[in-house]
C-alpha cells in the first residue's frame, strides 16, 4: 500500500473516541430532519439510516468480499467467508418471511414486489465475471470501495471513476446484448418451482453445504494474541456483520428495496452519458428488468444516492472512532490498478444488474437463481484477477 | 345494509352543513367512514393503484390487489377485460351481488376511477371510490398493512357491457366533424392538449401527432381536486366545468392519453355532477395516431421520428 498519513481525526479519537461517531450521528440527524420536512420524500430519510448503519457494519465487520476471499486464497482462513454465508442464510429467511406478506401463493408469473430477481443468461455470468477480475485488481468491490473511502482510502475515488465510465461501456453494450440474449433469458425464481418452504430449504441446505466444505479447508489462522482493546477498537468477527447485512437487508426490503450500491452511481453515469449524447435514445428493455436500475435522473435525493452517500459517512464515523481512519495515498500503478479495475466492475455491474450487493446478496436471499450463477461466476473471475495481481509485478 | 344507509345519510347531512368538506354523493366514501366500516362484512375494499409495489409494502387492511395493467384489461389486445375475465377476478376478490365495493389507489385515485368505469361498464351496483384516495388516508396517518386477507370467494354476476359508457374512435370523429353535437373534454395538461409535447414529462411518446381533437376543451384533471386529493364540492365543479361550456345541456366525451386520468374526470362530470357522459379509452394514443383524422396542432409541433 502507498503512504498512510497520520490525521487528527485518529489523534482525536486517541483522546475522544466517541467524538467522530457522534459529531456523524448529530450530522446526519440534522440531515434526515431537514429531509423529513419536505413531504415528497418519502422513505429518503429511512434510506440515510439505514444507509448510514450499514456503512457503520460494513467497517466494523471488514465486509470485503475481495479481503475476505483472499484471506480464504491465500492463508485458508474461512472465517471471512463463512460470514457471508451466514448474511446469505439469515437474509434467506426474513426475505422469504417477508415473500409470504408480499405474495402470499408464490405462483407464475408473478414475482413479489422490487425484489432483485434478474433473467440468467451469459450475459450474466460474463458480467459476473468481469466484476469479480475488476475486484480482484481494484482491491475490492464496489460496496467495500465505498466504505473504504469512509476509512481514507485515496484510491476508491479512482475506482469509483473506473466504475462510472464501466457503466457507459456498459450502457454502450447494452442493446445489443439485450435484443440478443437477454430479452428471450429465463427468468428463476425458485419459489415458482418449489414453494416457499421448499425454497428455504433447498437454499439452507446449499449454504449449509458450503459451510461444511469451507469448514473442512479452514485453517486457523495463527494470530498473535492482540492486546486487549475496547469494543469500538477492535474488529467485529465478520459473521457478525452478516447477521447485521441481513439484518439491514430484510429491513430494507420490506420498507424500501432490496440493498444495492450501484444504481445510484449507474444512474449519474447514465444521466451524464446521456447529456452528452453518447448513449443510444432508448435503452431497450432496461427499465423493465428487476435489479439495481439505473435511470436517467430528474431528482437530486434518491433513495440509493443517500444510502450510498449515508454508507460513507457511516464508515467515516465508525473508523475514525475506532482508530482506523488513515488517508492512503496510491502509487501510480496502484493507481491505475484501481481505475482499470474499476472500468471492469462498472461494466460487469451493468449487464449483470448489480454487484456483489445488489445481485449477489440482494439475488441468493431473494432465491433467484441469478443471484447464485453471480456468485459462482464472480468467484471465478475473482480466482482469475487474484492470479493476475500475482502474476503482475509486484508494484 | 341499514346501517350503512344511516350513516351515509347522516354523512349527506353533515356534508350540507359543512359544504366545504366534500361532495355530497352516493359515489365517495370519506376516509372517515371507511375507518369505521372496515369490518363491515358486506364492504369489499378493492387497491388500484399506478405504481406497482405500492399495495405490498402497505394497504388499507382488508383491501384487496387489483393489477390495472394485467386485470383490468386484455393483456394482448387493446381493450379492457373481458366479461368473463372481470367475472373471475371479482369474484375471486370475494364480490357477491350484494357487496358495496370500494376502491382507492395512489396518484389521487387515477386507476382507481378508471376501474370504477370498467365497474360501471359491466353494470355493477354499489361501487364508490375512497375521497383523496391513498394519499389522504397515508396523511391522516390511518392504520395501513402488509398482511393481505383472503376473502372467500364471492358469487357476483358480471352482466354484459354497458356500450353507452364508452366512446369510440368514430363517435369523437363524428365530433371533430362537426356530424355530432358531443361535448369533448380534454384532460391532459396544458402543453399536451396545445401540442408543446407529445406526452407528459417522463411519460414515452406513445402518439405521432401532437395536439388535440378539434372541438374539445383543455380542463386538466387536476382541477377536479382539491388540495387534500379530494374532489371539489358539487357547486365548484359545475362552476369550473361550466365555465367552458360543460354543463350537462349535451353528451360529453372525455380523453386523455391513454384514458385512465380521463376517468378521473369521467367519474367527476358522470357521478358528481349526473351528467351523460362517455370515456374515450382509446384517447391520444389512438387518435393521434389515427390516419386522416382532422388534428388541432396550435404549436406546430413536427414530429421527428424519434
Amino acid at each position: 500500500m502507498g503512504r498512510q498519513i497520520s490525521t487528527p481525526h485518529s489523534q482525536l479519537s486517541g483522546l475522544r473516541p466517541w467524538l467522530p461517531a457522534a459529531l456523524v450521528v448529530a450530522g446526519v440527524s440534522y440531515w434526515s430532519h431537514t429531509l423529513g420536512q419536505d413531504a415528497e420524500s418519502g422513505n429518503l430519510s429511512l434510506s440515510l439510516w439505514l444507509g448510514l448503519l450499514f456503512g457503520a457494519v460494513l467497517q466494523r465487520s471488514r465486509f470485503c468480499f475481495y479481503c475476505i476471499s483472499r484471506d480464504f486464497i491465500e492463508t485458508r482462513d474461512a472465517r471471512g467467508l463463512m460470514g457471508v454465508l451466514a448474511a446469505l442464510a439469515l437474509g434467506t429467511l426474513g426475505y422469504h418471511l417477508v415473500f409470504g406478506v408480499f405474495l402470499a401463493e408464490p405462483i407464475a408469473p408473478r414475482l413479489p414486489p422490487g425484489a432483485h430477481i434478474g433473467p440468467v443468461s451469459w450475459v450474466l455470468a460474463a458480467g459476473a465475471l468481469a466484476f469479480g477480475v475488476g475486484m480482484a485488481l481494484a482491491g475490492s468491490c464496489i460496496s467495500a470501495q465505498f466504505y473504504r473511502l469512509g476509512e481514507g482510502l485515496l484510491a476508491a475515488p479512482i475506482a469509483l471513476l473506473g466504475t462510472s465510465l464501466g457503466f457507459v461501456l456498459g450502457f454502450l453494450c447494452w442493446n445489443s446484448l439485450y435484443l440478443g440474449t437477454v430479452q428471450e433469458a429465463p427468468i428463476v425464481w425458485l419459489p415458482h418451482y418449489l414453494g416457499y418452504g421448499g425454497s428455504v430449504a433447498l437454499q439452507l441446505a446449499v449454504l449449509s453445504g458450503l459451510a461444511l466444505m469451507l469448514w473442512r479447508w479452514h485453517r486457523v489462522a495463527a494470530t498473535p494474541a492482540a492486546a486487549p482493546a475496547a469494543w469500538w477498537r477492535v474488529r467485529w468477527p465478520t459473521y457478525v456483520g452478516g447477521l447485521l447485512v441481513a439484518a439491514i437487508g430484510v429491513g430494507a426490503y420490506l420498507r424500501i428495496a432490496p440493498l444495492g450500491v450501484t444504481a445510484e452511481l449507474g444512474s449519474v453515469a447514465r444521466t451524464l452519458a446521456d447529456k452528452a449524447q453518447l448513449l443510444p435514445t432508448r435503452m431497450e428493455g432496461l427499465d423493465t428488468l428487476r435489479g439495481c436500475a439505473t435511470v436517467v435522473k430528474d431528482a437530486l435525493w434518491s433513495n440509493n444516492g443517500i444510502f450510498v452517500v449515508a454508507l460513507v459517512l457511516g464508515a467515516f464515523g465508525a473508523a475514525a472512532s475506532a482508530g482506523d481512519f488513515k488517508w492512503r495515498i496510491p502509487t501510480l500503478p496502484e493507481a491505475a490498478r484501481s481505475f482499470g479495475g474499476g472500468l471492469l466492475m462498472g461494466w460487469g455491474a451493468m449487464v449483470a444488474l448489480g454487484c456483489t450487493v445488489g445481485t449477489l446478496l440482494s439475488g441468493i436471499m431473494a432465491a433467484s437463481l441469478s443471484g447464485w450463477v453471480f456468485a459462482l461466476f464472480c468467484g471465478l473471475g475473482l480466482l482469475a484477477g487474484w492470479w493476475l495481481r500475482n502474476a503482475a509485478p509486484r508494484s | 345494509m341499514k346501517i350503512l344507509k344511516q350513516l351515509l345519510s347522516a354523512l349527506a347531512a353533515l356534508m350540507i352543513v359543512l359544504p366545504a368538506l366534500a361532495a355530497p354523493s352516493d359515489f365517495l366514501v370519506t376516509t372517515d367512514w371507511l375507518e369505521k366500516n372496515l369490518n363491515d362484512p358486506k364492504l369489499r375494499l378493492i387497491e388500484v393503484s399506478v405504481n406497482p409495489g405500492v399495495f405490498e409494502r402497505g394497504h388499507i387492511p382488508g383491501a384487496w390487489n387489483v393489477q390495472w395493467h394485467t386485470d383490468l384489461v386484455d393483456p394482448v389486445r387493446r381493450d379492457i377485460a373481458s366479461q368473463q375475465n372481470f367475472e373471475q377476478l371479482l369474484r375471486k376478490a370475494g364480490v357477491s351481488n350484494d357487496s358495496t365495493v370500494v376502491l382507492y389507489g395512489d396518484t389521487n385515485n387515477w386507476f382507481a376511477a378508471w376501474g370504477a368505469w370498467i365497474f360501471d361498464v359491466y353494470r355493477i351496483k354499489n361501487v364508490k371510490l375512497l375521497d383523496g384516495g391513498r394519499k389522504k388516508w397515508e396523511a391522516e396517518n390511518r392504520p395501513m398493512t402488509p398482511i393481505v386477507k383472503a376473502d372467500p370467494p364471492g358469487n357476483i354476476k358480471v352482466g354484459s357491457a354497458d356500450t353507452s359508457l364508452r366512446a369510440r374512435l368514430t363517435d369523437v370523429l363524428a365530433v371533430a366533424e362537426k356530424k355530432s353535437p358531443d361535448a369533448l373534454v380534454d384532460i391532459r395538461s396544458a402543453d399536451e392538449y396545445s401540442g408543446k409535447v407529445f406526452a407528459p414529462a417522463g411519460v414515452q411518446e406513445l402518439a405521432v401527432r401532437a395536439g388535440h381533437i378539434p372541438g374539445a376543451v383543455n380542463v386538466p384533471w387536476g382541477q377536479a381536486v382539491a388540495a387534500d386529493g379530494t374532489f371539489k364540492s358539487v357547486e365548484e365543479l359545475k362552476k369550473i366545468y361550466g365555465a367552458v361550456g360543460i354543463d350537462g345541456s349535451k353528451p360529453i366525451i372525455t380523453y386523455c392519453r391513454i384514458g385512465e386520468r380521463s376517468s378521473h374526470t369521467w367519474f367527476a362530470l358522470k357521478k358528481l355532477l349526473g351528467y351523460d357522459v362517455r370515456n374515450y379509452d382509446g384517447s391520444w394514443t389512438e387518435y393521434g395516431n389515427a390516419v386522416g383524422v382532422p388534428v388541432v396542432n396550435l404549436a406546430g409541433t413536427v414530429w421527428g421520428g424519434k
